[in-house]
């Protein structure tokens, strides 16, 4: 039997042009970007966050006053009866966020200043925690059996640990006041929960046909891991890294301000900064730790738009 | 069901014992506390060697470990290990001991416990607070999406979440207990000028002469401190309970349900509700550690006398064996509190299978 | 737009719009379903007309996304109101308008008087309560019962549907069952409070094909016993030749043909169901390409602005791209939504129905 034609008169199917559907094809980065694109919020988020970046690189060049010179103190506050020693109140001579206590430094270079070794931190300590968590999850993911019990069940320990409990202790035994220790320490505490992760992901990926595809080829098993699965397990990889940014960012703060971490003789951090504006707080210096405090807001909010857009955009099974 | 439940709680004895093993490791990493006094120039050699001496620092570390367990001893080599009155020794955590203070000499048992209830009055006021007012909102928010509630909810959840908690303190120290307003007081437990210092016997003392006045003395002194702990675990739960009542709202079986005429709030509430709370109570249950990592940041910030503000203390002195001590509690608390919730959920969904 | 009227088993004169004949259990007239999303309005139903008698079966046909789903969910206003919206049209069952209950009466519509079943049970059932307690809940919701009797319909409604030992199926979580029972569990819910109507949305299409055939004989018999109208909608041809006395033949959001059994599924009068049938593998096709209809379901934002089925028909001629045509009765009885059957096509239809006795011929009839 021969298969329908038309007959011979029919003018046939209309040109498809327009009734039929577009297709361009687009890989899964541009996908992702061109949704992440439509979200507003975290499009708003990843300016917000680029910015603080960007002013902890390039602010302390085009700052007016000189971070390294101590400023000469005086009595009153200009113009004022408040005593300059507790700190200046914001757009007090030239102080557009005012002045510190003690020191009496400007507090808008102290911020600016603190920007480049908190984000410092919070980058750093996010992006070797993920790492070596990559590597402890995706090894004991994909191999499983004893590896991946022995693994876990450190993991497993490390977590139960109240992690704050243990950073305190690190960070004031080893960290030295040195923030690169400090950022050490806290690569070396976040990799288990992104471990967990990792390893859950490869549980599942390891299962897909793809892998079974790769060995019966004859594809070494480190080749698999990192050639095969781990691109498939990037996307929340990416978004948990770049939330945890903003905890590393957090705990460097809190730490520091607990008086365990980056010691404010050397450097500046939003954390230390907020420590020593605790004292003078009683006599009603509002915008010494009301700044560095809103700088890390910020920052963690540009951080936590960006990253749930991420999430939005890299995980095609996303609701909403 | 009950094989389940004993099944987790020998799962949990490996890794308690892997925790003290962690704990241990921690706080001898800190160095030797003897060292404290090698810059002090009164202290002689002989007196060091003493001290070393009768805490026990000159043994060989697994000893020390073992010392400390409980399972060394006295007696001899794991007889040690039985309850005192079967003979064994009376050391170590297997027998309630967790050492003595090298600050100030007192029993480790004695500090903590001096310090447990204010912590456990802050954290259970804080949790449950939490809890239900995260439920509250993020269920009407699921229910209500896109109204003007849900919106706000939104921003309150982005905001709330990137707040650090220990600045959160602060700023509201700084606006609501500092003058112009001094709505509530900045710090402690209970009004210096007024009231006995909190768990000394004058202040049960107090306390039951005066019941109405120290509640609310003590209720003045959580707010701030409370609404610290809370506010960025709700902005963040109450996200994640308005995501899953949404996820089960979207699911067939309300569609199901719709269908057979239930009332819309019976679908609510018994339909969807059900289903979503399930991932709710394993993350709420997961989220007690957070609350002892939150209850060390606002015991400081507002000087509250707990077990979180014992720790920093403590670090500041070296003092490992009160250390130790809170770290193995809070640990063992957080290992409970997972199995807790393990359990929990194994009650409510019936899709868990007990083998 | 006149409406169909089913040439075999009962059957209601049409009536003037307005009122509903007698005979006719359900009569939609005119139903609009639109979607407003971010990209534009999908018009799922658009301009949808048929009727049940009383006791009367229809299969609802056509692929994926052709809007039958949203046809049977407008009906018991299941429809979510954002995005949804029900532009217009009437749905009268049982000498109501449905559109325009009140919520609440609406709700007493759903399930007492109309069921639905649902295409995945697996998801449909709520994995957290018992088969019974689910079913219970139907009945106590429309009859005036108290639990124990409920409970005990439960049991004897599992027992209808061929469960055995519904005693204890009773107290079993979905998620114990099989998947060829749990739909017995969702029909013997639907059934339970003995509604006039029974819509069953793709009943069989997550079952295995041997559970397949149990369930259709099963909703076959219960219908006869019972004397439940059905609305069977489905996108498999073979599951509507068995189970239904009528058939409506959907694509883009419309009715394109409408007839008994015979008539549609022997004697096609739509070029698209012409195309369905002659893309059915058959013994006697063997060793030959199969044929399939060209082009795509067309994009819901740029539908064609006639005939929705000239893109891809083989027929098509200057017609069919300046006006939709009407559902217009073909030489059968049937009626087709195609200018075939018009005078201006009358030329043409011979070469349409030598293909498809071609077409006949190759199904093996």
């Amino acid at each position: 039997m021969e298969p329908i034609l038309p007959p011979a008169d029919a003018t046939g199917p209309a040109a498809p042009a327009d009734f039929e559907v577009a297709l361009v094809s687009l890989n899964q980065w541009q996908l992702a970007w061109r949704r992440f694109r439509r979200h507003k919020l975290a499009i708003f988020g990843s300016v917000l966050f680029l910015t603080m970046v960007a002013i902890a690189i390039f602010g302390p060049f085009i700052l007016p006053y000189d971070p390294l010179a101590e400023p000469t103190p005086i009595l009153h506050c200009v113009g004022t009866n408040i005593l300059a020693n507790t700190g200046c109140p914001p757009f007090n001579d030239g102080h557009i966020l005012g002045t510190a206590g003690g020191t009496q430094e400007d507090l808008l270079t102290l911020v600016v200043n603190g920007a480049r070794i908190s984000l410092a931190i919070g980058i750093g300590a996010a992006t070797f925690a993920t790492v070596l968590g990559a590597i402890v999850g995706g090894v004991s993911g994909y191999f499983g059996g004893w590896v991946d019990t022995i693994l876990m069940r450190i993991v497993d320990v490390l977590l139960s640990l109240p992690l704050l409990f243990v950073v305190i202790v690190f960070a004031k035994v080893f960290g030295y006041g040195d923030w690169k220790v400090i950022l050490v320490v806290f690569a070396i505490l976040g990799w288990p929960s992104i471990a967990r992760l990792v390893r859950s992901l490869f549980l599942t990926l390891r299962t897909e046909v793809f892998v079974d595809a790769a060995r019966a080829v004859g594809v070494s098993d480190l080749r698999i891991i990192f050639r095969h699965i781990l691109p498939n397990a990037m996307s929340p990889i990416i978004v948990v890294t770049t939330l945890s940014i903003a905890g590393f960012i957090v705990e460097e703060a809190f730490i520091s301000y607990i008086g365990f971490g980056v010691n404010s003789l050397y450097n500046p951090t939003w954390g230390n900064i907020l420590s020593n504006a605790q004292d003078d707080i009683i006599v009603g210096n509002w915008w010494w730790p009301l700044f560095p405090g809103l700088a890390i807001v910020l920052t963690v909010l540009g951080i936590n738009f960006m990253g749930d857009g991420l999430r939005d955009a890299l995980d095609p099974r996303s609701r909403e | 069901m009950i094989k389940y439940v004993i099944r987790r709680f020998i799962q949990a004895i490996p890794v308690l014992f892997l925790i003290t093993v962690a704990c241990f490791a921690l706080m001898h990493a800190q160095g030797n506390p003897a060292d404290r006094f090698a810059q002090n120039p009164k202290i002689t050699q002989a007196q060091i060697a003493a001290f070393e001496h009768r805490w026990g620092l000159n043994d060989p570390l697994p000893l020390q470990y073992c010392k400390w367990l409980g399972i060394c001893g006295d007696k001899p080599f794991l007889l040690n290990a039985l309850p005192a009155g079967l003979g064994g020794g009376d050391n170590g955590i297997l027998h309630g001991d967790l050492g003595y203070s090298i600050f100030d000499g007192r029993l480790v048992t004695d500090v903590i416990a001096q310090r447990a209830l204010p912590t456990l009055i802050l954290c259970t006021t804080a949790y449950v607070i939490w809890v239900t007012v995260a439920i509250l909102a993020g269920v009407y928010a699921a229910v209500k999406r896109y109204s003007l509630f849900d919106s706000g909810l939104t921003i309150f959840n982005y905001v709330g979440y990137s707040l650090p908690t220990f600045w959160l303190g602060i700023m509201l120290i700084t606006f609501f207990a500092v003058p112009p307003l001094r709505w509530f007081p900045a710090s402690g437990m209970n009004d210096v000028y007024t009231t006995p210092a909190f768990g000394t016997s004058d202040y049960w003392a107090f306390f039951g002469s005066n019941p109405f006045f120290a509640i609310f003395d003590l209720g003045r002194h959580l707010v701030l401190p409370v609404l610290t702990l809370v506010t960025v675990s709700i902005a963040g739960d109450s996200r994640f309970v308005r995501s899953s009542m949404l996820d089960s709202l979207n699911q067939d079986y309300v569609k199901t349900a719709r269908a057979k005429g239930v009332p819309e709030r019976r679908v609510i509430l018994r339909h969807a509700l059900r289903n979503a709370l399930l991932p709710v109570i394993t993350n709420v249950g997961l989220e007690i550690p957070f609350l002892f990592s939150g209850a060390i940041v606002t015991e400081t910030i507002f000087a509250w006398p707990g077990m979180g503000r014992q720790f920093i203390e403590s670090v500041g002195h070296t003092d490992y064996p009160v250390l130790m001590g809170i770290l193995l509690i809070a640990s063992v608390a957080v290992v409970f509190a997972n199995l807790l919730a393990d359990i929990l959920y194994a009650v409510v969904d019936p899709r868990v299978k007990y083998d | 737009m006149t409406r169909m009227t089913p040439t075999a088993g009962t059957s209601g004169e049409p009536s003037a719009s307005g009122a509903v004949s007698d005979g006719l259990l359900l009569d939609v007239r005119g139903l609009r379903t639109y979607f407003h999303v971010m990209d534009g309005t999908v018009k799922a139903v658009d301009g949808v007309d048929f009727s049940i008698p009383r006791g009367g079966t229809v299969g609802l046909v056509g692929e994926s996304g052709c809007g039958k789903s949203v046809t049977a969910h407008t009906i018991m206003r299941l429809i979510d109101i954002p995005p949804g919206e029900i532009a217009g049209g009437e749905v009268w069952f049982d000498g109501r308008d449905l559109l325009k209950l009140s919520a609440n009466e609406m709700r007493h519509v759903r399930g007492g008087e109309i069921a639905m079943i649902f295409q995945e049970p697996m998801t449909s059932l709520n994995p957290v309560f018992t088969i019974g307690d689910q079913i219970s809940e139907a009945v106590l919701l429309h009859n005036d019962v108290n639990k124990k009797e409920a409970a005990n319909r439960a049991i004897e409604a599992l027992r209808e549907v061929g469960v055995s030992a519904p005693e204890r199926r009773v107290r079993q979580y979905p998620h114990e069952l099989s998947g060829g029972m749990r739909q017995r569990a969702m029909i013997a819910m639907a059934l339970s409070c003995n509604p006039k109507l029974v819509i069953a949305d793709e009943p069989t299409t997550a079952l295995d094909v041997t559970i397949q055939a149990q369930i259709l004989e099963l909703i076959k018999a219960l219908q006869a016993r019972t004397g439940t109208a059905l609305l069977l909608i489905t996108h498999d041809l073979a599951v509507v030749a068995e189970t239904v006395q009528t058939i409506a033949v959907m694509y883009a959001g419309r009715i394109v043909e409408t007839g008994t059994v015979d008539q549609v599924l022997l004697a096609p009068q739509h070029p698209y169901t012409q195309g369905l049938l002659s893309s059915i593998p058959g013994v006697k096709k063997r060793g030959k390409a199969l044929s399939v209809i060209r082009g795509v379901v067309p994009n819901p934002f740029r539908m064609p602005p006639a005939c929705k089925f000239q893109p891809r028909c083989p027929y098509a001629w200057d017609i069919c791209s300046m006006k939709e045509p009407e559902l217009l009765p073909a030489r059968t009885g049937a009626m087709s939504r195609c200018y075939l059957h018009s005078p201006e096509g009358a030329s043409r239809l011979a070469a349409f129905e030598s293909a498809v006795a071609a077409t006949m011929e190759g199904v093996g009839g």
